[in-house]
């Protein structure tokens, strides 16, 4: 039995390990949050609407009411390279006689009028928790709208009760299995793949594409980041599916398998050593001579390229200690590799919606004493954060305020971030925005002013100042008392 | 083509959210939201962004099991779990359109639980019927409130004291300059809410888990023993705390519009001049003199510039007000909550201008084309039309995610109402700068 790591609810503590020795971890996870927690999950909807969000030309329309859209609005930081039809937000907004009366035929007027106004090529039609109550007909609406307007109208069975985000995300995969397969696609190049799970935040195709170019392979289709209807039509032609986000997307890999016989391979287009394997994995799936050799041609130029300005970051981050809190397994599993890049360790690693295998993959991955964690809660990371000594924290927009406010370097690696991290250029953006943030002069700035009359202090020359990151004087200065009132009690 | 039946890029946010920014103004209250786990998530999100610190909200994480047999156990344990991590002395438990669309008793559900855990009155659950589809972040913010108000306000002993209610969703620096005005007339008052700590919290060491500040809660209890109650904000009416307290304690209540502009600040002042028969310290005089001052410089600047001004009823109103003081034209007046008080409201000062509310964004872009319109005004979410259209947008109130300092946002009183006309001529200097002759330059 392992000693507690932190003070936490009971319940949860099984979902909180230190890794110690060779075996591999038992953490409990993929279940429903517990209540009064304050998980930092969403819901079903949400795990569908980041998902299918990114594709460009697509009308997403929420049927519910006004706050599913609102808050869902331009949500994913991804990037088009054309339409933008993607970036507006529309709802039926049920009222409440709507909910009184179901919103059936609210829903079948506004998909008239939302098509007539702006001529999508396919329309989503996402069902929101009261939908899923007063039990709309979403597949039949959606089915006769589809009759008339002779467009794909998708039904996306997402109310928000009904799971975890992960079923968000295969509600998502069965409402694009259902518009693959429907267009060929002419070509006489054999090499073809769709990379899945890569929602081109911040642009990061720009950093990928150039080099599947050179090497001569066709992707037909990213799932779903700048992706167009007519583009997802035709994926089912793929020779091979580049799964990046295997959380969102393993669903449909496996789906497009049975039915299409297009095999998978897991990649990662984050951290110089992941980029490779992923040029190396599709190069040997091919396995053409001239392709492999481009592919090891690539990954020595740009390693070379982008080595040199990464290790001069490296210098300066080196040793440095990371907390890593992601939505998805993929990505943290990613991370780790990158952070090893830098010379950096992981103390802490935890995602919102890993599964069985996810956390056995992390726990071979980390070093000893790193803790890893299921749907954690902000009292938890807290503590954590302190506990383990983190110098950086690498996670989303809820956490960062949380990191801030203990003095802790942050690194947005969500779908707020604005620069690109993925492919050789992106660990070198990377590299430098752990640098800057990790290294910036902010958290050497006294936390507490030396007062004039203050007895107990001695007086200090002007601009002389501690060089110690604020959130270390937390702990160091009465770090036992403080650190109770951190904890669940 | 019409447009019936969807709503396009809305202008509006839902009830919890509204009911958390109320509840936040408490001290030591934690929000919590019965329903489905997202919403508590969206919200946190969303709020974050704005205010750019960390926003605690719990779940009662409803699951498919709870949806069908009720969330009775959910919510018992969610509250359960909130008192052990957090230990507040109120939780506030909003509703979402899912417990709401099932039937949930949630007052029901919070007396049993009180019963069977055997918990004494230290501390208070406040149960707020808060459902998306009934109405807007405005409405939430207001019945919550009224909620707040209804759960603790209990009669003793006259306090002689001011209830002052901000019925209209403020930033933290709006209510620190309520606060100090009041203050600084020595008036003895009760605030509600007080978010100006909560949402804009100092970093400082062992910073708590629950961020410090809000109206104390021995406050509320006595605001049923208050001489008066004034709120702030005119147009949501249906729910109101201060219309609370006088129906039930008939302490007196008045409502004058949220300060924003020299002539409602006046109103304020002498408000507050009546109340605690004390003339308004000599500061802010001279602050009143130097808004004039400021109006009367920049009056030709813009003059006529046609301005849309949407986002939340109350803050529209003020702004309007504003605007037309210096003379500018304020061709489109919006807001996203459907209020006829408003229409009204804003009518009485600029006969001439659309006015939408209940709209969306849509409805602001076509109007906004139609009339010319050379500067918005309002919450960021109006951005893409301010980008697609090339008019400049200032930002103002909630949401805004993509400036910094919302937190810090200045608007009301004379203060506030001298640096927004700053703002906007300044902004609108910059645009002049924009069409003017490079004169060539040497190195």
């Amino acid at each position: 039995m392992q000693e507690k790591i932190i003070n936490t609810l009971d319940e949860r503590e099984k979902y909180i390990k230190q890794k110690s020795g060779r075996i591999t971890l038992p953490l409990a996870c993929n279940n429903d949050s517990l209540a009064g927690a304050v998980s930092q999950r969403a819901c079903v909807y949400s795990g569908a609407r980041v998902v299918l969000n990114p594709i460009t030309d697509a009308l997403h329309l929420v049927h519910g009411p006004i706050g599913c859209a609102s808050y869902t609005w331009d949500i994913r930081g991804s990037f088009t390279s054309g339409a933008t039809l993607y970036k507006n937000s529309f709802s039926t907004d049920m009222k409440e006689l709507d909910v009184v009366f179901g919103g059936e035929k609210k829903l079948a007027n506004a998909l008239r009028e939302l098509a007539a106004r702006y001529n999508p090529p396919a329309v989503f039609v996402y069902s929101t928790c009261i939908i899923g109550v007063i039990g709309d007909d979403l597949g039949a609406v959606c089915k006769s709208a589809q009759d008339e307007l002779n467009i794909p109208v998708i039904p996306v069975q997402s109310p928000g009760f009904k799971g975890t985000k992960r079923d968000g995300y295969k509600a998502a995969c069965n409402a694009l299995f259902q518009l693959i397969g429907t267009e060929e696609r002419k070509t006489t190049n054999p090499y073809t793949v769709n990379l899945l799970g890569e929602y081109n935040v911040a642009g990061d195709l720009e950093n990928i594409k150039p080099y599947f170019e050179e090497m001569g392979v066709d992707i037909i289709v990213s799932l779903t980041g700048d992706s167009r209807i007519e583009d997802i039509r035709k994926a089912h032609c793929a020779k091979l599916n580049l799964v990046q986000c295997s959380g969102s997307m393993t669903y449909l890999a496996k789906q497009l398998g049975k039915n299409y016989g297009i095999p998978f391979k897991r990649i990662s287009f984050f951290g110089t050593d992941d980029m490779s394997t992923a040029l190396r994995t599709t190069a040997g799936f091919f396995n053409d001579p001239a392709m492999i050799e481009k592919a090891e041609e690539i990954i020595r130029r740009e390693t070379e390229r982008t080595g040199h300005q990464i290790e001069e970051f490296k210098r300066r981050v080196g040793g440095k200690r990371a907390a890593i809190y992601m939505g998805g397994a993929a990505k943290a599993v990613s991370l780790v590799r990158a952070f090893r890049e830098l010379d950096m360790e992981v103390v802490i690693i935890g995602t919102q919606t890993g599964k069985r295998d996810d956390y056995e993959q992390i726990s071979c991955l980390v070093r000893d004493g790193t803790v890893i964690i299921d749907d954690a809660n902000p009292l938890e990371l807290r503590e954590l954060l302190i506990r383990q000594n983190a110098d950086l924290l690498v996670s989303g927009v809820k956490e960062r305020f949380l990191a801030y406010k203990l003095g802790i370097p942050f690194c947005d690696f969500n779908h707020d971030r604005i620069i690109t991290f993925e492919g050789f250029d992106g660990m070198v953006n990377f590299a430098e925005e752990i640098d800057t943030t990790v290294n910036s002069p902010v958290w050497n700035l006294p936390v507490r002013r030396n007062c004039c009359n203050s007895r107990k202090q001695e007086p200090k020359k002007s601009g002389s100042h501690e060089n110690i990151p604020f959130h270390e004087k937390i702990i160091n200065t009465g770090a036992s008392a403080n650190v109770e009132e951190l904890c669940y009690s | 083509m019409s447009k019936n039946y969807a709503t396009v890029n809305p202008c509006v946010m839902c009830m919890p959210m509204g009911s958390v920014l109320a509840f936040r103004g408490i001290e030591n209250t934690m929000p919590m939201f019965h329903g489905s786990q997202g919403c508590s998530t969206y919200i946190r999100l969303h709020l974050a962004h704005h205010f750019r610190e960390p926003i605690d909200i719990a779940s009662s994480a409803l699951s498919e099991r709870g949806a069908v047999y009720g969330g009775t156990a959910n919510l018992k344990m969610g509250l359960k779990n909130v008192i052990k991590g957090y230990n507040p002395r109120i939780i506030g438990v909003a509703t979402t359109c899912l417990a709401e669309t099932i039937g949930e008793d949630v007052p029901g559900i919070i007396s049993e639980f009180r019963q069977e855990e055997g918990m004494a009155d230290d501390i208070t659950i406040i149960p707020v019927s808060t459902p998306s589809y009934r109405g807007s972040h405005e409405e939430g913010y207001n019945e919550t409130l009224k909620a707040i108000v209804q759960s603790l306000a209990s009669p003793a002993l006259p306090n002689e004291k001011l209830n002052l209610v901000i019925g209209a969703i403020v930033s933290p620096a709006d209510i620190r300059y309520l606060k100090q005005m009041l203050d600084e007339l020595n008036c003895n008052r009760i605030l509600l809410p007080d978010f100006s700590d909560t949402f804009d919290a100092p970093l400082v060491e062992n910073n708590p888990k629950m961020p410090a500040g809000g109206t104390p809660i021995d406050d509320v209890k006595d605001m049923a023993n208050s001489s008066e109650t004034l709120s702030l904000g005119i147009c949501t009416q249906a729910a109101s705390a201060g219309g609370y307290l006088e129906n039930t304690f008939n302490i007196p209540h008045t409502r004058l519009p949220l300060p924003i502009g020299l002539e409602y600040t006046d109103m304020f002042a002498w408000k507050l001049e009546e109340i605690t028969g004390q003339p308004l310290p000599g500061k802010y005089e001279s602050e009143r003199g130097r808004l004039l001052d400021t109006m009367v410089d920049v009056h030709k600047y813009v003059a006529k510039v046609r301005i849309a001004v949407f986002g939340d009823t109350d803050t529209v109103l003020g702004i309007t007000k504003l605007v037309s003081e210096i003379g500018m034209d304020p061709v489109v007046i919006a807001s996203g909550t459907h209020n006829p008080v408003f229409a009204e409201a804003v009518k009485n000062i600029t006969p001439g201008s659309t006015i939408l509310h209940g709209c969306d964004f849509t409805d602001i872009h076509r109007e906004i084309k139609n009339h010319g319109v050379e500067l918005m005004l309002g919450p960021f979410t109006g951005r893409q039309i301010s980008m697609k259209e090339n008019i400049p947008l200032i930002r103002v109130g909630l949401p805004n995610h993509d400036r910094v300092g919302a937190a810090r946002q200045l608007v009301v009183g004379y203060e506030g109402a001298a640096r927004l006309v700053d703002t906007i001529t300044n902004t609108l200097l910059e645009l002049e700068d924009k069409n003017k002759t490079v004169t060539e330059l040497i190195i």
